[in-house]
Formats: C-alpha cells, sequence, structure tokens
C-alpha cells in the first residue's frame, strides 16, 4: 500500500515535474518576473516564456525545432532547492510538462522530464542538465515510440568581475551528449559536442555566442523582466 | 529680554539642524547571502523599487548588499525587507549591513 503510493507519488512528480528542454539559465526568474530565452545553434531552435508565480515555481511554454521535429511543450519550472551562500549560489531545478511533438507532418503527444544542478560565484560557474523526452505514438503506431535524452555539461570563468549595471563577460567550455534518438530526429547522434562560448551580460540581458569544435554555432539570448 | 530671545533662537536654530537629516529619509545597509550575478542584482532592485517606501536602492555585487533609501518619514521592517529578499531568491544578511540611521 504505502509501496504503490510512493510509486504514485513519483509518477506524478514526474508528470508534473517533468521537462527541462535546455533552458539553463535561471528556469526560475523571481516572483512576478517573466523570461523570454532563446536558444539557437547551427541544428536546433529553441524559444522559451516564463513567468514566475513564487521564487520557487514557475510555468514556461517552449518550442524547439530541430531538423525533423517541432516540439511544443507548456510546463513547469520547480526550483528544489537553493543554497544562498555568501559568495555564492547552488540550486537544484526539476522542470517538465507534456506537450505535442511534430514528426513526420503527425502530431504526436510528447513527455519531458527533466533535471538541472548548477554552481556559481562570482568568479566560476559549473551547472550539469539532464533531459529526458519520450514520445507517444499511440495516435500512430506507424511512427516509432521513441525516448530521448539531452545531457549539458557547462563550466565557466569570469576573468574581470564586474557590477551589475557593468559588462560582465564569461568564458564557458560546454560539453553535450544526446542518448538513444540521433537517427529519427535530427537531434545529433551519441557523439559529445564540445563548445566553447563567451558569454555577455549587463544588467537583465544575457547574450551568448558559441562554436562547436567539430563546427557548427551557437547563439543564446535571455532577458528577465 | 533680548537675551532671552536670541538663546531661544539659536537653540530653536539648532533644533531645525538636528532634526534635518531625519526629514531628509532614512537609510539601511542589508548584506544579501546568494547575490552572486546581474540578474539576482536586478530582480532584487525590481522588487524593492516596487515598493511606495523606498526612494532609492543602489546594489553591490561586490560588496553583496544593497543599500536602501527610504522616503521621508517611512521606513520597511526587516520582516518585509526578508519577505521581499525571499520573493526575489536571496536570503537577507542583517549582520553583514549596517544600519545608517541618522
Amino acid at each position: 500500500m504505502v509501496l504503490r503510493r510512493f510509486t504514485a507519488l513519483l509518477f506524478g512528480a514526474l508528470v508534473v515535474v517533468g521537462f527541462g528542454a535546455r533552458s539553463e539559465a535561471h528556469p526560475v526568474p523571481y516572483k512576478g518576473a517573466w523570461g523570454l530565452m532563446s536558444f539557437n545553434s547551427s541544428d536546433m531552435t529553441e524559444v522559451s516564456l516564463v513567468h514566475s508565480f513564487t521564487s520557487q515555481l514557475a510555468v514556461a511554454t517552449t518550442y524547439l525545432k530541430s531538423s525533423d521535429s517541432e516540439f511544443y511543450i507548456p510546463r513547469l519550472n520547480w526550483l528544489a532547492k537553493r543554497w544562498n551562500n555568501e559568495d555564492s549560489q547552488a540550486n537544484i531545478y526539476l522542470s517538465g510538462g507534456i506537450g505535442s511533438e511534430v514528426f513526420k507532418n503527425e502530431n504526436q503527444t510528447v513527455r519531458m522530464a527533466g533535471l538541472g544542478m548548477d554552481w556559481e560565484s562570482r568568479r566560476y560557474y559549473v551547472l550539469f542538465d539532464q533531459m529526458y523526452l519520450h514520445r507517444d505514438n499511440r495516435r500512430n503506431l506507424a511512427i516509432p515510440n521513441e525516448s530521448y535524452g539531452y545531457m549539458k555539461f557547462r563550466v565557466g570563468t569570469a576573468p574581470f568581475l564586474a557590477e551589475y549595471d557593468e559588462l560582465n563577460v564569461w568564458l564557458i567550455l560546454q560539453a553535450e551528449r544526446y542518448v538513444g534518438r540521433g537517427s529519427g530526429s535530427g537531434l545529433g547522434g551519441e557523439e559529445v559536442e564540445l563548445t566553447q562560448i563567451l558569454r555577455f551580460y549587463v544588467r537583465n540581458t544575457l547574450w551568448e555566442i558559441g562554436t562547436r569544435l567539430n563546427g557548427g554555432w551557437v547563439f543564446n539570448y535571455m532577458v528577465h523582466f | 529680554m533680548i537675551k532671552t530671545m536670541i538663546k531661544a533662537a539659536t537653540f530653536g536654530l539648532v533644533g531645525v539642524l538636528i532634526s534635518l537629516p531625519a526629514m531628509a529619509g532614512q537609510e539601511m545597509k542589508v548584506g544579501v547571502k546568494g547575490m552572486v550575478c546581474s540578474f539576482c542584482a536586478q530582480g532584487i532592485e525590481k522588487k524593492f523599487r516596487s515598493q511606495d517606501e523606498v526612494a532609492d536602492i543602489q546594489v553591490s555585487l561586490e560588496k553583496k548588499f544593497v543599500m536602501l533609501k527610504f522616503k521621508d518619514g517611512k521606513t520597511l521592517s526587516e520582516a518585509k525587507i526578508t519577505q521581499l529578499l525571499k520573493d526575489a531568491g536571496y536570503e537577507a544578511n542583517f549582520s553583514a549591513g549596517e544600519s545608517a540611521k541618522p
């Protein structure tokens, strides 16, 4: 009975707290805030709009386009734990939702679940993101019922310290790995992709530009208002 | 008689001068734990600027505090400041700041 209740709770949590997409930076802004984020690379585009109800819970909607799939995913982002230290901050985020995927001109249900962890001081920055996506093919059994995972790891450093109304610059190295769904979705193979990124931000606006070591580019943008 | 009047005027003037800073509005410096980036600072600034009592706010990432300047005769309680920082996602550290009361 207890085990059943626990399993139901866990399943419920996974459904509600599903997906983390690739949005890494501040998926839960301050209470009442809106955030617009766009993550773009030579093979993918993602745009997310997020609104925080509290400092721990935000609702978001994400549009993600790869070479042969398009996703529309409403989701919840939950700041499960934050450590506010004297000189640093660490976070654990869970986020997720249920949406749709347009794949081979067919609309499919897609469930997503994700976990994000980061630690940041004014000088250093480490991030880990894990996302899981599952396509439900009950509407069309001819479409493969695939699962797909995405993992990201980042380390960064600020070459100089700046105040918040000055230009902040970060150097970031990013490693990404796509698991289990390389051929069908255009979301990449299982190889690790390394990207060198330059991050700039002033006050509430952030830009990132980068190049992949094996070719390709990334451009990210984020604003809170 | 004239001496008494001059004395009274002098005391009155001194009294007015002493009370001037109080009329200029109170300032309070509050330490903030976890404030390490511009996004943190911007959220905190916006939260405090939305308060009627606050005339101005200065944020220092380097020194990890916010300096609040209140409107004349107004202030925010420590509980309210704590709540505003919590809404922004951070923690007040009153021992790190110093209250600059006139």
